[in-house]
């Protein structure tokens, strides 16, 4: 089993394992001849399915794999791979490799950095005598301890080299481990729209999460003796908006976009209109099967019918780190099936074609 | 009147706060020392892993200080001429808080003034510390102090055969690699690079495997060193927080690192003098050593301690109540406890051995000699109340027989005995046996 690849895009794939790890500790791994998939499976929260063309983040032409299956998959610890990327942000030269150690596998990044030295001649040496005035001239090195030392001059202005190698202990998943994932399956969406800028519904999002959270200690309360009184209750989910806020995300095919939260205490929402409803491609489809599709019945309705929007309920914390996929400056559609899930597409901005360089992640919309 | 007092400019005051908070990194109290011409601020951490000390002259560093030295020497001959104590550091610290708060210039510390009340005579012996600010605002804080003699980390200096000098910035550019979590570090270089790898020895299994933190190394040019005279796969192993400590503390100095070292498993020294400071930290390394670089200038050279500070050459005693806090280091630990180079250690146990009652001196002479050494187990087996007691004997007894009229203040003072071996051969002198039991001593009268 081999493996060994030069990395070329690093800050695309350092921000990819940030995006992941906000969701994750663990990640699985698959290394196929021509794509790489990143699959994240937490136990609770949103699922990602991602797959990328091997030169988009690796060196085609210096690209190993050798395996009986063709295939490696590995479980990889993502805040330790995040922060081993961290430190190749200023390379010039970064490798990827699988290995071992004493029986442990390891993914080894090795990295070589080039950066510039200025000579410092404010700097203070480190004399054997006493030296009274601050940061003495570099003439002082001659005067050092034992031994003389002199090289200040050569330190001057030079280039210096760096390598670095962090090695990121992993498992080397076997076949019988792994064919028990499946993608998620769900029916054809309501709606598809492209989301609006990330950072914004991101921010917003939160805005909104922190408000229901510093209200939540009264709704919290009111919910528990709600709860306790009348036992036949209104269902599960008033009694946990207390504890972590869930968030309403509703679209039609009309370009608009809802995002509104409510709790005991306050009602808001924000609304954008004038997005895109991206149509589908008709090469894949036959025109009438495009119009027996939910979302062309969706469409059918009248932008003001309250009946066009499909809507969802999220976890308002979960959907914040989702949305940390948005460093990556994405194009995202998002497919809402109403009051079941939602589904975005994440294509990354790039060269690479985008049907193969996609990222999906499955959100559960929970019950109201 | 005060016996020690010494006052700070600003600036100075700046430095004494960085290495308070260096020292901080280390232990939760720091050995306060004055000599007629320095102040030292040291501190030991708890497995006696890492020794740092700051020493600060008298003359370069101070905008006043004075040291009654006759005064001490006539006290206290046995204490060599010395004041020391201890002083919890989170207290010292929290006395210069405030102190950067720089929006209000106008009440901004002046001068800073240090004074130590130690007498017989006085009712409340303190540090007494006063900020003195802008508008006539002074701020004055008494703090307690341990009256303790100090421990200090022997180090040859001139025994060191790799030696190496480098800008704390390159440092802490690699440090910056390492996880967080990593606790080790591994020192050795081959051909033109030198190489710094973090690990961690922790064992972990199974799932576990995943969660343990990722080994990084370094590895950078020689000629990024000042000077770099180190023996290529020679690998030194220290704590990492400890270098990180350093690195930082060196940081606020911007000056140029020295580390010193002779093989795995004897110390390793990094310092740096600047402004009137000189900065000392030694490390005990963990690693192979090989059983065949046992270079000849590591051997003892009685004198050679003295040219550190004469309180190096003695493995000194503490107060009983230091004796109680000083556990042995356990004994699993990859990194062995702070010595000198092991024959010197040797030497400082033979003549106590020799010298002084063994059951406190060995006791607490072991925890300064290799772990793999067995004999510092030896005594281990007293019962602790006894070699307490015994401990009591010791100097009480000298006290009680050299000069009958001390034993009052010294009581008091619960302060050791032993400064040095001078001392004690002195004792020895005065023909009180090694060995004397406190039965022995009832007889005298004075303790029943």
């Amino acid at each position: 089993m081999r493996f060994r690849t030069e990395v070329v895009n690093t800050a695309t794939f350092t921000k990819l394992i940030a995006s992941l790890s906000s969701l994750s500790k663990l990640c699985w791994m698959r290394l196929e001849s021509n794509v790489i998939r990143f699959t994240v499976i937490p136990e609770q929260g949103t699922q990602v399915w991602a797959q990328l063309p091997v030169e988009s983040i690796f060196e085609e032409t210096d690209y190993t794999l050798e395996s009986n299956t063709g295939v490696i998959n590995l479980e990889v610890p993502l805040p330790s791979l995040h922060r081993a990327l961290r430190s190749a942000a200023a390379a010039k030269w970064v490798q990827l490799r699988l290995t071992q150690k004493a029986k442990v596998p390891l993914l080894a990044l090795t990295i070589r950095a080039k950066s510039r030295v200025k000579g410092e001649a404010a700097l203070g040496t480190t004399t054997g005598t006493n030296q009274t005035e601050g940061g003495g001239p570099g003439e002082d090195a001659s005067a050092l301890g034992e031994e003389g030392g002199g090289l200040l001059n050569a330190n001057a202005n030079r280039e210096r080299e760096t390598f670095i190698t962090q090695e990121i202990p992993v498992k080397v998943l076997h076949e019988s481990a792994i064919e028990g994932l499946h993608e998620p399956r769900c029916r054809d969406p309501d709606v598809h729209i492209i989301l609006p800028d990330l950072f914004q519904l991101k921010s917003i999002s939160e805005r909104f999460t922190k408000l229901a959270t510093d209200s939540s200690p009264k709704a919290a309360a009111a919910a528990a003796t709600a709860s306790m009184t009348s036992m036949t209750g209104q269902g599960p989910g008033t009694a946990v908006s207390g504890v972590s806020p869930k968030l309403e995300l509703a679209a039609n095919m009309h370009g608009s976009l809802r995002l509104s939260i409510a709790t005991d205490a306050l009602k808001i929402s924000s609304v954008w209109t004038d997005l895109v409803n991206p149509s589908l491609d008709p090469s894949q489809l036959s025109q009438t099967q495009i119009e027996q599709l939910p979302s062309e019945r969706m469409r059918a309705l009248g932008g003001d019918d309250e009946a066009g929007w499909a809507r969802v309920r999220i976890d308002g914390r979960d959907w914040a780190r989702v949305l940390s996929v948005g460093r990556m400056n994405p194009k995202v559609v998002a497919c809402f099936i109403h009051e079941t899930a939602l589904v975005l597409y994440v294509y990354l901005p790039g060269s690479w074609n985008e049907e193969e360089s996609c990222l999906t992640y499955y959100i559960n919309s929970y019950l109201s | 009147m005060a016996a020690l007092s010494f006052s700070l400019l600003p600036g100075s005051l700046l430095r004494m706060h960085d290495a308070l908070v260096c020292l901080a990194k280390f232990s939760d109290t720091v050995s306060i020392e004055a000599e007629e011409d320095l102040l030292r601020l040291s501190a030991l951490n708890s497995s006696k892993t890492g020794y740092s000390a700051f020493a600060f002259e008298s003359d370069a560093f101070f905008e006043k200080y004075t040291f009654d030295v006759d005064r001490y020497a006539e006290r206290s001959r046995s204490r060599g001429e010395k004041f020391s104590c201890q002083v919890f550091l989170k207290t010292l610290l929290s006395v210069f808080k405030g102190r950067t708060g720089g929006k209000d210039k106008d009440t901004a510390v002046e001068r800073c003034e240090f004074e130590v009340h130690e007498d017989p005579d006085e009712t409340e012996c303190r540090l007494v510390i006063k900020m003195i600010c802008g508008l006539g605002v002074i701020r004055s804080y008494k703090l307690t102090y341990e009256s303790t003699a100090i421990q200090h980390a022997i180090f040859d200096r001139s025994a060191a055969i790799n030696e190496w000098s480098i800008e704390p910035r390159f440092l802490k550019e690699i440090t910056d690699h390492f996880s967080p979590s990593a606790e080790q570090l591994d020192i050795y270089s081959e051909n033109n690079k030198v190489i710094f790898t973090s690990f961690t020895t922790k064992i972990t299994h199974g799932k576990e495997i995943l969660r343990q933190p990722v080994h990084t190394s370094v590895a950078i040019d020689k000629a990024d060193f000042e000077q770099y005279l180190a023996n290529d796969g020679v690998h030194v192993a220290i704590s990492l927080k400890d270098f990180r400590a350093v690195i930082a503390h060196a940081e606020t100095a911007r000056i140029m690192i020295t580390a010193l070292y002779t093989r795995p498993c004897r110390p390793l020294q990094l310092a740096y003098d600047f402004e009137g400071i000189r900065t000392e930290f030694t490390f005990m390394t963990a690693g192979e050593p090989g059983p065949e670089d046992v270079p000849t200038s590591s051997r003892p050279v009685p004198q050679l301690s003295a040219r550190q500070t004469p309180a190096l050459a003695s493995v000194s005693q503490a107060s009983n109540l230091a004796a109680s806090r000083q556990m042995p280091p356990p004994r699993g630990r990859p990194i062995r406890p702070l010595t000198g180079t092991s024959a010197r250690a040797e030497t400082v146990e033979q003549s106590t051995q020799a010298t002084i009652p063994p059951s406190s001196s060995l006791k607490f002479d072991s925890l300064f000699v290799p772990a793999d050494d067995d004999r510092q187990w030896d005594v281990a087996g007293d019962d602790a109340a006894e070699a307490e007691a015994e401990d009591m004997l010791g100097w009480d007894a000298s006290a009680d027989l050299d000069n009958p009229d001390s034993l009052g203040p010294r009581l008091r003072d619960s302060e050791p005995s032993f400064g040095n071996p001078i001392d004690i051969s002195h004792q020895d002198e005065m023909g009180i046996p090694p060995t004397q039991r406190i039965s022995q001593l009832n007889g005298l009268g004075l303790f029943d």
